[in-house]
């Protein structure tokens, strides 16, 4: 008896010592990480581009400062000071004098660098991002970037390697230096919608109808433009909704409709459009499909109800501006119309311009409370709780989230004239993009 | 009768005394309604007045980096300790030995005594630097403050003090920072039980791919609050795909312990 108790046991033993080997992810690599009490943003040094060859623009200079202003306006990176920088600057990996960027007083934990030549096929850039705490590692970003010996391509270059730093910081999250930004400019004597890059530079005119275009949106795959134009329609000119191609650089056919229309609004996945309309007498919220077929009406109330927005993380829910209480304040409903809500808020005045943040959590949106002019306002949805973005004597209105979620562009009143802005999505940061003439409705691409 | 020759006491004192009376009840009314009228200002900070707006920091879906807190020395965590004060040691009786007890019919049942519990003391004393069993820790280090954000060498520090199997977090220090700060940022801290205002260490395991997908996401530890639990795995589930593996690295995915440490 008991002999056979010991076999049994033995016979065991030896299966349990089997079984961790039978598994191959046994002998897998592991490490462990966490958070908790907030996380320091990576210290970055970015020193001056180094140039391998004679230029006769300042191409090293532009990228450099492109880059640079790419980075510090990512809101996820600490970029080091230059005047802590070691004095020699490195242009490739060799010469990178790893324990005088790791030391007081750059204490960096990452360096961004590379050098620029010119030749007769244009300009290549070599960037490298290393870490230098772990010297004997290869840098972890080695590429090169290649492009015309313009202005503009040293621009582009400097967008993409700054992207590419943010996605490897920022642990694969996408950047935006390379969006675009689409207005709404009369610099030209028209309203015409305008594009430009995110940081203001580029600017250039879309739409040439020499009447008024406005509130233009970005399809979900940026390769169209949605926007409230003024063309006649049945031998009366009156507000329509058009299409603009960023690909072939015009106009797609899209069905008109009696009486006012305005104010168009993808669905996420770029199917169907939702816009106001007063084909029918009062103005309310129909959706189309993007080819221009199925026509449905969604908002049954009276009195004006119009910009609406789509949920764009899951497409079920949208908000839009509605009268029917009296003013003008923000409701939200089941992408179907039903299921009507008022978004309530802790004061009296207009609420309008609701924009959804891509991760479907945040509502921006412009507030007009007794006590001061539009400002701009943030909300999460679950929680309703509320957050003051901008505060000051002028008009701040019409915010637009970029894809990352992070950055908030905006119509201003500040300067006197009515110019684009941007701000990080806690407010700080801002910055001027257009300077010319009046500039309004701004709306940043989704990629 | 020098008195009685001047005044007639009982008629005119009660002439006084109600005169007088009248008069302080009046007073007395004037007194009131004056005070009455002087109360029916508008009051400070009533209804009308500013609108509760929270700050920027204070809405954590935003994903940007939260500020960096400083956390002060702590002598002791809620780890278990190096030293256990064992239970005293019962002595041990043989089983077998023990005789079954007769059934006994005719007994009546025995009647319940209440007694004073006894207090039992423990005869040796603990050494000098005991600490209680569970309530101790690591030894903290000798520093007035540390900061839990990690940055160049305390990253690579931490993860590779963490621990790790095999070389990765040594050799990629720089990816797991990267991890790091991704997680963190995607944690999105409205969706968390507003009363809740700490919770135990809850730890997450799950694999990434080559590509930086992010698979296998488990809760090995919770945090005894479904709703942190939530955040936390949606907190990895979206923060797929991450970086794709270090090109230099060999293998076909890497197993991840991330630990979530909720304070507010």
């Amino acid at each position: 008896m008991r002999r056979q108790y010991a076999i049994l046991a033995a016979l065991i033993a030896v299966l349990t010592a089997s079984l961790p080997a039978a598994r191959p992810s046994a002998a897998q690599d592991w490490f462990k990480t966490g958070t908790g009490l907030g996380i320091a943003k990576a210290r970055l040094a970015v020193p001056d581009t180094a140039a391998r060859s004679s230029f006769t623009q300042p191409f090293p200079k532009t990228f450099h400062d492109v880059l640079w202003a790419d980075l510090e306006y990512s809101g996820i990176l600490d970029l080091v000071s230059p005047s802590f920088y070691p004095l020699q600057s490195p242009g490739q990996p060799s010469e990178l004098n790893a324990t005088a960027w790791a030391a007081a007083p750059a204490n960096a934990y990452m360096v961004a660098y590379g050098n620029i030549t010119m030749d007769g096929s244009g300009i290549a850039f070599s960037g490298y991002l290393s870490d230098v705490h772990n010297p004997q590692a290869p840098p972890v970003i080695q590429k090169i970037y290649r492009g015309a010996a313009a202005d503009n391509d040293a621009r582009r270059m400097a967008h993409q390697f700054a992207d590419d730093i943010i996605a490897y910081l920022g642990g694969g999250q996408t950047g935006i230096a390379q969006t675009q930004i689409t207005y709404v400019s009369e610099r030209g004597g028209n309203k015409e919608v305008w594009m430009m890059d995110y940081d203001g530079a580029n600017q250039h005119e879309l739409t040439h109808l020499k009447s008024i275009s406005l509130t233009p949106r970005w399809s979900p795959d940026a390769t169209r433009i949605a926007f409230t134009c003024y063309v006649s329609y049945r031998g009366v000119t009156s507000a329509q909704i058009c299409i603009y191609s960023t690909v072939s650089n015009r106009l797609i056919a899209f069905p008109r409709f009696r009486g006012t229309n305005s104010s168009p609004a993808w669905s996420p996945d770029g199917s169907q459009i939702a816009f106001m309309s007063s084909q029918n007498g009062d103005p309310e919220i129909y959706v189309i499909g993007s080819d221009g077929a199925r026509l449905h009406r969604i908002t049954f109330a009276a009195g004006v109800n119009t910009s609406p927005v789509w949920n764009p993380r899951t497409g079920r829910q949208m908000v839009f501006v509605s009268d029917r209480g009296g003013i003008p304040v923000l409701y939200l409903s089941d992408s179907d119309g039903s299921n009507v809500q008022k978004l309530d808020l802790p004061d009296m005045g207009y609420v309008v311009d609701p924009a959804w943040s891509p991760n479907g959590q945040l509502l921006a949106f412009s507030w007009r409370r007794p006590s001061g002019n539009y400002d701009i306002y943030v909300m999460d949805i679950v929680s309703r709780q509320l957050v003051e973005l901008t505060k000051d004597e002028a008009r701040n209105e019409r915010p637009s989230w970029a894809p990352d979620g992070r950055h908030i562009v905006f119509e201003s009143t500040r300067t006197g004239t009515r110019q684009i802005w941007s701000m990080l999505a806690d407010g700080s940061q801002p910055r001027q993009l257009t300077f010319q003439g009046q500039n309004e409705s701004p709306n940043w691409s989704p990629k | 009768m020098a008195y009685a020759a001047t005044i007639r006491p009982d008629e005119r004192l009660k002439r006084f005394v109600v005169t007088s009376m009248v008069l302080h009840a009046l007073l007395a009314l004037g007194v009131g309604v004056s005070t009455y009228f002087s109360q029916s200002g508008e009051n400070w900070g009533g209804p009308g007045g500013a609108v509760t707006v929270g700050l920027a920091g204070s809405v954590p879906a935003i994903p940007l980096p939260q500020p960096e807190v400083v956390s002060p020395n702590r002598v002791v965590d809620e780890s278990k300790g190096l030293f256990k004060t064992e239970p005293k040691p019962q002595p041990k009786t043989d089983l077998d030995a023990t005789p079954i007890k007769k059934f006994e019919k005719e007994k009546p049942p025995k009647k319940y005594v209440t007694r004073p519990s006894k207090t039992l003391e423990n005869p040796t004393p603990p050494p000098p630097n005991a600490v209680p069993y569970g309530g101790g820790g690591a030894p903290t280090v000798p520093v007035s403050s540390f900061t839990m954000g990690t940055t160049g060498a305390t990253a690579a520090g931490l993860a590779v003090g963490g621990a790790s199997g095999g070389d990765f977090a040594s050799r990629f220090a720089s990816y797991v920072t990267a991890v790091q700060q991704r997680i963190s940022r995607e944690w999105l801290q409205s969706s968390v039980d507003p009363n809740l205002t700490w919770a135990p260490r809850l730890t997450v395991t799950f694999d990434i791919l080559r590509d930086g997908t992010v698979t296998n996401v488990q809760l090995i530890q919770s945090s005894n609050n479904r709703s942190l639990d939530t955040s936390a795995i949606r907190a990895v589930q979206s923060a797929s795909p991450l970086l794709p593996l270090p090109s230099a690295y060999s293998g076909s995915r890497v197993s991840v312990e991330f630990y979530f440490d909720y304070r507010r």
